[in-house]
């Protein structure tokens, strides 16, 4: 839409799009105060810190996620997408708890486990980049693959597991914050610096947005896609550490994180004055979705809402910056 | 003599059976302008990427500084100081200023980003080069095409170049931003810079140049001094066929009158718009950008929604709702961008010419192929349309044969109105006379035809009358055959006025050929 | 893309020879397991192949196909198979009959795909992400309806194996398949609505200036691709004798890959009906044969994984290939 057709529109629906602009943060922070008003002992530093913690692996997760994004493009269908996140994350911690119980020395085991998730993010950027498959297919059918061979692994049950590492991880504590709360903001600084500050992130940006552009500058293309994928790999390796810790070992079912990861990065979107994936957005839309579900908790309401608030979440932000984007012009 | 800044020798490259470049040259010397003219077709863009190193010729050598260089991609070709200002801007319109300006050279501290010493230093730079403030955090996406020309060219600057390509960086300007670009070239070449100007703007190449190189099917057919060679004969290198008989307009009578508009009005885009369109009835609509004039055709589409005054179709007050409602009310609509709004390159002929009119082939819900593909087969004769079969992609086929499929579609469905907006951009001359001949047709036919169209010597051969917009109101009517590219331009930017125009003027009579 | 298309030109063999790929991998494959299972070739087990597993994710993905044809995906096939299947149940369980039971469930089947299309037409949410949330919506509701998951048995025997009807020697439900992928294919690959869909699904921006009405055919693209999966969870129902909560979930994965498995059988990469079937039967070969010669249902899995993305890397490897379409 030209500039002269959004000047031709009537001051109302100007003002309309400055309340979606102010819109998000603004639900996010309603919905907090709602919480905090409602809920019983919401605000204490202590439910907050636990909140932080049970969001780590999602979070981790989502940080993945729009790494790949933000490289690929924020086209669904055509644009970057990694599904086979949450089957990666089953996977490595199937793997960290065989290895431990193996008894392979710490070293080797998380070397190995990191590398379990490289690995499924290389098979990714591989079918990506090189066959050009579409991401949402490609990650789909190593989703599938993936999941098997979990199930290959774990024979479809829990494989319990103790360590000294995973011991830190559920119960240490520094400054009276858990150590999975430290885990998710220091993943989260960590790509946060590397995403939004540093030349990589603005190309990989770049790549995602316009890789014709990208590829005019003398970039090239394919390896910064590869990478977003080798990222999102290396991100549920590490998620896979906060689960195993979480749970005491691997777990059955982790796939079921899929939806939930995918509704948080693109609930990020939101938080930005730009509406592209980010970092920050992504860590803002991992505590809403963790606020959210700990206070149904401290209000007693059946945890079989959390699906729907999300779905509605989704749907309610998603329908939100279609508008806003119509209003600013593009399709 | 020493050796030019830029030497491509015999430059050859097939792709599958066309033949590209054939044996082509281009010598360059240091510190002049140069200009490279061709139709579209010739091989001008083929010829870019090869020396940009995104494509690799079969044959022949490229130097640069009497240095020949073997096996070079575009980074090599950037090391050695040759710059592009692309037509395309390609920029990512999510950027800053300062983060695009520089795009992969970032500004860095240790690792990481100095975002602000960024958006400082380019305001500084475009502040130095073109005295020009852009808003403080501004994004691409928020700049025109002039300034996005600009941040391009700045960006190219700052790599110092030796060479600069620039590729058809005009087209999407007005006037005075081409005055204001060409300006800014003249300056770099004055410092010093060796300049390649590719347009197919045969003015700006006059004024600019110093000397021409001209291709035809692949071929460099001539190198001249555009000082002792006339724009005209530089138009009979390129086409090398007779331009004459270019606007056949026959004499119709008009009939009653089938649209007309009341009053109209949207927003600040137009008001107080009157006009009626009749049976056989070329009418030419003009303005410059911000003008209203796409605003107003829109609207006649159902693309934009008037808010005030009236339209009536045969005498009956109506609205279009959307383009599916102006469709049934039997408006056409030929849009410019044609590949994204006229055809699907992907489909193939048939599925295109038949996709506006369905109903016609349809019995209890089902297609029936046989009538799609003799309507499409008299479609592709009538309209003289190269093809291999309607069963060929249309991404295939030449800008010209796809903008006869984007009118095809509608030559079934028996509109009454067709609205074509500017027709005959980025087609070559021979398919251009073709769809002129075709709008002169349907107008015979007993069509009401409204074209908007900035080429103004294209209006004034093929309308009856024209009609001049200035901001965002119907400024003039004219006669077509008692009005010069001139007058609507003087009208157009509102000069009759005595005010100075704010806003620019339409692309002028620049086009080589006419 | 020049480049691209001009070497496909020399080479028209070798991109006949990759659209060939899915057909005769489903050859030998059928022949590696004819020789390696004893039993995998005999009448019983592959009319229990057929019945147990083609069948449902046949419906599913044919419905799928649409979506797919449109530019789009469905991303809540199951939650509407679901839907369908607990309609059907609860109507059956509460005294009505196949007659009122059956339309209920193609209502609740079409409801959930009404529901996706006023996301989608009139809201303007991306397919994705408007039946993403579809799906989120439709596993809370039917927690909640379900106390986190309870089957629901049907109580009385109504249903004298609705499954196990044959007629002119085939069994119902592959009549069923029969009926659904004759409608959905031949419209969409004849009618007009398919044509409209086609416009769709390669651009829509055309589509829109042409004077479709991209709103009507997205509204009837998920409706109909949400009708076939009610017709799916009819089945289901009919065969377990039950609603079992989120099981329609299970055919999501399977139904996107055979979709685009049958894009690789058409000239043009384009979603069709027979490719879908096709796919379906590739996928489903592959599992019973695994079965057979012994290999575990996990390991099943791997293979069917590793052979979806063998396939789609094919499928994709042709399509770039073809020098026109």
């Amino acid at each position: 839409m030209p500039w002269s057709e959004i000047l031709a529109q009537p001051l109302a629906r100007r003002l309309g799009l400055l309340v979606l602009r102010r819109g998000s943060s603004g639900a996010f922070l309603l919905i907090l105060a709602v919480l905090a008003v409602t809920a019983p002992n919401f605000l204490s530093p202590g439910n907050i810190a636990n909140v932080f913690a049970q969001s780590a692996i999602l979070g981790i997760l989502a940080f993945g996620l729009t790494c790949v994004v933000i490289g690929g493009g924020s086209n669904v269908v055509a644009g970057g997408l990694d599904l086979s996140l949450a089957a990666n994350l089953g996977l490595c911690a199937a793997v960290y708890s065989s290895l431990n119980n193996a008894g392979f020395d710490t070293v080797q085991a998380i070397g190995l486990t990191l590398l379990c998730g490289l690995a499924v993010g290389a098979l990714n950027g591989f079918t990506v980049v090189v066959l050009r498959l579409p991401p949402l297919l490609a990650t789909l059918a190593s989703m599938n693959l993936i999941a098997g061979l979990e199930l290959v692994l774990t024979q479809n049950s829990v494989l319990p597991t103790d360590s000294a590492l995973l011991d830190t991880l559920a119960m240490g504590e520094w400054l009276q914050v858990p150590a999975l709360a430290w885990m998710l903001l220091a993943v989260a600084l960590l790509l946060g610096l590397l995403i939004q500050h540093s030349p990589y992130g603005l190309r990989l940006y770049a790549v995602g947005e316009y890789p014709e552009a990208a590829r005019a500058a003398g970039l090239r293309v394919g390896l910064y896609v590869f990478s977003s994928y080798l990222i999102a790999g290396l991100c549920a390796g590490v998620a896979a550490f906060c689960s195993a810790a979480y749970f005491s070992g691997s777990t059955t079912g982790s796939g079921d994180m899929l939806l939930s990861v995918v509704a948080i990065a693109f609930l990020g979107v939101v938080f930005s004055r730009r509406l592209v994936a980010n970092i920050p957005g992504t860590l803002l839309a991992t505590l809403l979705l963790g606020f959210l579900i700990n206070g149904f908790q401290l209000l007693n309401i059946a945890s079989f809402w959390v699906n729907g608030v999300q779905g509605v979440l989704i749907l309610l932000v998603v329908a939100m910056s279609s508008a806003l984007r119509k209003e600013e012009g593009g399709l | 003599m020493t050796a030019p800044a830029l030497h491509l020798q015999g430059i050859s490259k097939r792709f599958g059976v066309t033949r590209a470049l054939d044996e082509v040259d281009l010598r360059v010397e240091r510190g002049s302008i140069h200009g490279l003219v061709g139709e579209n077709g010739a091989g001008k863009s083929t010829l870019i990427k090869v020396l940009a190193g995104i494509h690799r010729a079969d044959s022949g050598t490229l130097a640069i500084d009497g240095q020949v260089l073997r096996g070079f991609g575009p980074r090599q070709i950037e090391a050695l100081g040759v710059h592009f200002i692309h037509q395309e801007r390609l920029l990512p319109g999510s950027f800053t200023v300062g983060e695009a300006l520089f795009f992969c050279h970032e500004l860095r501290y240790g690792p990481f980003l100095r975002r602000r010493a960024q958006d400082r230093e380019a305001a500084r730079l475009l502040r130095e080069y073109f005295a020009l403030e852009f808003p403080p955090g501004a994004l691409v996406s928020e700049l025109d095409s002039a300034q996005r020309q600009i941040l391009q060219i700045t960006r190219a600057l700052l790599a110092k170049p030796k060479i600069l390509v620039f590729d058809e960086p005009s087209v999407s300007l007005v006037k005075r931003e081409v005055d204001q670009l060409l300006a800014i070239i003249r300056g770099l070449r004055d410092q010093g810079l060796t300049i390649v100007y590719i347009s197919h703007y045969l003015q700006e190449i006059e004024s600019l140049c110093d000397r021409v190189t001209v291709l035809r099917n692949g071929r460099t057919v001539a190198v001249v001094d555009p000082r002792s060679t006339s724009t005209a004969q530089v138009a009979r290198l390129m086409v090398n066929r007779d331009v004459g008989e270019m606007y056949p307009k026959t004499v119709v009578t008009p009939g009653e009158v089938v649209l007309q508009l009341k009053g109209l009005g949207a927003g600040l885009a137009y008001r107080d718009i009157n006009l009626s369109l009749r049976r056989g009835e070329v009418v030419g609509l003009t303005g410059l950008v911000g003008s209203g004039a796409k605003e107003l055709l829109k609207s006649l589409f159902g693309l934009v929604q008037p808010e005030r005054g009236s339209v009536h179709l045969h005498g009956q007050v109506t609205r279009f709702k959307s383009p599916r409602d102006a469709v049934r009310k039997g408006i056409a609509l030929v849009p410019e961008e044609r590949r994204i709004h006229g055809v699907a390159p992907l489909l193939s002929v048939l599925e295109n010419l038949t996709l506006a009119g369905l109903s016609r082939f349809t019995r209890a819900c089902l297609l029936n192929a046989a009538d799609e593909a003799r309507e499409s087969d008299r479609l592709i004769a009538e309209l003289g349309i190269k093809t291999a079969g309607h069963d060929t992609a249309v991404r295939h086929l030449s800008g010209g044969n796809q903008q006869k499929v984007a009118l095809g579609k509608w030559l079934g469905r028996d509109c009454t109105v067709y609205l074509l907006d500017e027709p005959s951009v980025g087609i070559d001359i021979g398919a251009k006379v073709e769809i002129y001949r075709l709008i002169s047709r349907l107008a015979r036919q007993g069509a009401a035809v409204l074209v908007l169209s900035s080429d103004l010597p294209e209006l004034i051969g093929i309308s009856d009358r024209i009609l001049v917009m200035h901001r965002g109101a119907l400024a003039a009517e004219f006669d077509a055959g008692q009005v010069d590219s001139d007058r609507l331009l003087a009208c157009a930017t509102g000069a009759h006025e005595g005010t100075a125009p704010g806003l620019c003027p339409v692309r002028e009579t620049q086009h080589a050929l006419v | 893309m020049t480049t691209l298309a001009a070497t496909a030109v020399s080479r028209p063999l070798l991109s006949r020879l990759l659209r060939g790929i899915l057909p005769l991998l489903i050859v030998a494959i059928v022949a590696f397991f004819s020789v390696a299972a004893p039993g995998f070739l005999s009448l019983g087990n592959l009319s229990s192949l057929v019945l147990n597993n083609f069948v449902l994710l046949a419906i599913v993905a044919i419905g799928m196909t649409w979506a797919v044809a449109a530019g789009g995906i469905d991303l809540s096939v199951g939650t509407a198979v679901d839907f369908a299947s607990l309609a059907f149940v609860v109507l059956l369980n509460g005294g009505y009959g196949l007659v009122v039971a059956i339309p209920g469930a193609l209502v609740a089947g079409a409801l959930v795909g009404s529901f996706n299309a006023g996301l989608i037409a009139g809201l303007g949410i991306t397919p994705f992400l408007a039946t993403l949330g579809t799906l989120f919506i439709g596993t809370s509701v039917q927690q909640l309806l379900s106390d986190g998951g309870q089957p629901i048995y049907i109580a009385q025997p109504v249903l004298p194996g609705l499954t196990a009807v044959t007629w002119l020697g085939m069994p119902l439900p592959l009549w069923l398949v029969l009926a659904v992928a004759t409608v959905y294919g031949v419209i969409l690959a004849r009618g007009r609505l398919g044509r409209e869909i086609l416009a769709v699904g390669t651009q829509v921006q055309l589509a829109r200036y042409s004077g479709l009405s991209i709103r009507q055919i997205s509204l009837k693209v998920f409706i109909a691709s949400a009708l076939a999966c009610a017709v799916a969870g009819i089945v289901l129902s009919s065969t377990v004798n039950a609603y079992v909560p989120m099981s329609g979930n299970a055919f999501l994965i399977n139904a996107i890959g055979a979709v685009f498995m049958g894009t690789t059988l058409s000239r043009t990469g384009r979603a069709n009906i027979p490719g879908t079937l096709l796919g379906v039967l590739f996928i489903n070969v592959i599992a019973n044969g695994l079965l057979l010669i012994g290999w575990n249902f996990y390991w099943q899995q791997v293979a069917t994984g590793g052979l979806i993305l063998l396939v789609l890397a094919f499928s994709f490897a042709s399509r770039r290939q073809s020098p026109s379409y």
